[in-house]
């Protein structure tokens, strides 16, 4: 286990620029809306939730689509692959660092929401739910970008989880199952159509497949990348 | 300790492109407790036979046995230091560094910590410990480079141009690190194109050519050519031989070890004394162009 968190501490430590600024404009955008004497209403409170929330499922599927990609490039990936690790340990590592940038993420997402909710006397209950779709969406969709960028570059990777992402909100209208299939859909519905009157969508399914496909995937891209020779050159 | 058996790696076009063979039915052994020289013009394939080796890629034909294990086995790993061309380290002290690289090869505190600190003194980088390596020279990477690779104190050390970007100093700091550690059992597995290198260190050299393994001896034997002989002869002029010449009061000269007897007996008869005779040492330059040449001649 501890190779995996080394590996994930140090995904971390690798991504905390775009991390930073990708809080500090959640803190700044929360400011905006929820600074006393604005007097926002509630459609811009779920205006910005809903903005962050997709930011957030944006940054962290761009950030686990390079994740292999520039360790390639820069050829840091060899030392660590030249250790007593798994291939399977060294996915598992960048899918913990994906769990760790969104948590942190979710996180603070949950303490600015919070406030700006309070700001306009909004019930904080649905948080609770929003917050765990949000985290499950993110890294599901993560999984899937790393499960992609194993044999794909970074771009391709991006455009093909999009498609996987996005191909179950198509086919949805021919059969609901597919809405189970992979639930980023399910789940970003859900926070996308969110309204603060009538929420009583208390249904944990979509973030219990959410965590659980994430397994499956993770199962999936350390097969492939075990497979996968990783030191040729990637240009 | 480390056997290539056979090993052939292709890289395989995209869209039916020519596929390149890397490899072509290579078989090596490296033997415990030596350091073995692994040379060849770029492109020979000495990188491909070893991140085979490493398990970063898979042969498309053969296999390959690290430690009893194969090619790739995660455990085996453990035991093994990797150091590769071109270092590319994460940008963190180096202190924090070495301990995220002996952590992934399973080393706990106290451990870790006391195996850091001496491979750092190891390397000469104590003052420097607590410094980002991004702000660290070339020579310095270098060295922290090593210090990864050394940190888990490994049986096998497979290094892969360890001196290139190092000044004279550096190389020779290398040299003694890798003396040193063949006098505590190690044993090396070397590639350099810094010739002059593998002859001070290596006691077998393995030189690789267009995929195949061209020479394979111990360095001495490779070095030393048995059709020419060196004479050493004193109290004859160097007019006895073409291309003798007099140096501080003797006189030397060349001759096909054929004519070795008949040589001798001339300078006897001449009044002269024989002070060595010796075989023709070649420069490790000499026998990479010679094989160039008969690989181009076939």
């Amino acid at each position: 286990m501890t190779p995996v968190l080394l590996i994930a501490a140090n995904f971390l430590r690798e991504q905390r620029w775009p991390l930073i600024i990708l809080l500090l404009w959640v803190a700044g955008s929360s400011a905006v809306v929820g600074a006393p004497g604005v007097a926002a209403d509630r459609e811009d409170v779920l205006f910005f939730l809903k903005q962050q929330a997709v930011y957030g499922v944006a940054v962290t599927t761009f950030l686990a689509a390079s994740a292999i990609y520039n360790e390639r490039r820069s050829r840091r990936i060899l030392a660590v692959l030249s250790k007593g690790i798994e291939r399977a340990q060294y996915i598992g590592g960048l899918l913990v660092g994906v769990f760790l940038v969104a948590g942190i993420y979710c996180a603070f997402m949950t303490a600015a929401c919070a406030w700006v909710f309070s700001q306009i006397r909004a019930p904080l209950l649905p948080l609770a739910y929003l917050i765990a779709a949000l985290l499950a969406a993110c890294l599901l969709s993560g999984s899937v970008a790393i499960f992609f960028s194993t044999f794909l570059h970074p771009l391709g990777a991006t455009a093909a989880t999009a498609i996987f992402l996005g191909v179950p909100a198509l086919l949805t209208h021919v059969a609901p199952i597919w809405l189970r299939l992979v639930p980023v859909y399910w789940l970003m519905n859900t926070i996308l159509e969110f309204a603060f009157h009538g929420f009583h969508y208390t249904d944990w399914t979509a973030v219990a497949l959410g965590f659980l496909e994430t397994l499956l995937v993770w199962l999936a891209a350390s097969w492939v990348f075990t497979r996968r020779d990783v030191a040729v050159a990637v240009e | 300790m480390l056997e290539f058996d056979g090993i052939t790696k292709e890289y395989r076009g995209f869209f039916g492109s020519r596929s390149v063979r890397a490899l072509n039915d290579f078989s090596l052994q490296v033997e415990a407790g030596e350091i073995l020289g692994f040379l060849g013009p770029n492109g020979a394939g000495k990188t491909t036979a070893i991140h085979l080796a490493m398990g970063f890629m898979r042969p498309t034909h053969g296999s390959g046995r690290m430690l009893g294990q194969p090619f790739g086995h995660a455990v085996t790993r453990r035991r093994v230091g990797f150091l590769a061309e071109n270092v590319a380290l994460y940008h963190r002290p180096a202190s924090k560094l070495l301990r995220f690289y002996g952590g992934l090869n399973g080393l706990r505190d106290p451990d870790l910590a006391r195996r850091v600190r001496d491979i750092l003194d190891t390397v000469e980088l104590v003052p420097e410990a607590d410094r980002n390596v991004g702000k660290f020279s070339r020579g310095m990477l270098q060295r922290v480079g090593l210090a990864q690779a050394l940190v888990n104190d490994p049986e096998l050390l497979v290094l892969d141009e360890p001196t290139s970007a190092l000044d004279p100093l550096g190389r020779v700091a290398v040299r003694e690190l890798l003396q040193h550690a063949r006098r505590a059992g190690k044993t090396i597995f070397l590639s350099s194109h810094l010739l002059s290198e593998i002859e001070l260190v290596c006691d077998r050299i393995a030189i690789l050519h267009r995929g195949r393994l061209a020479r394979l001896g111990r360095t001495s034997d490779l070095l030393e050519t048995r059709e020419h002989s060196e004479v050493v002869a004193r109290g004859v002029s160097p007019e006895i031989m073409h291309g003798a010449v007099a140096d501080d009061g003797v006189v030397k000269f060349t001759i096909r070890t054929a004519d070795q007897r008949a040589a001798i007996e001339r300078v006897w008869n001449l009044g002269g004394e024989i002070v060595s005779v010796a075989p023709v040492r070649r420069s490790l330059e000499e026998i990479f162009l010679e094989l160039t040449a008969e690989e181009a001649g076939k």
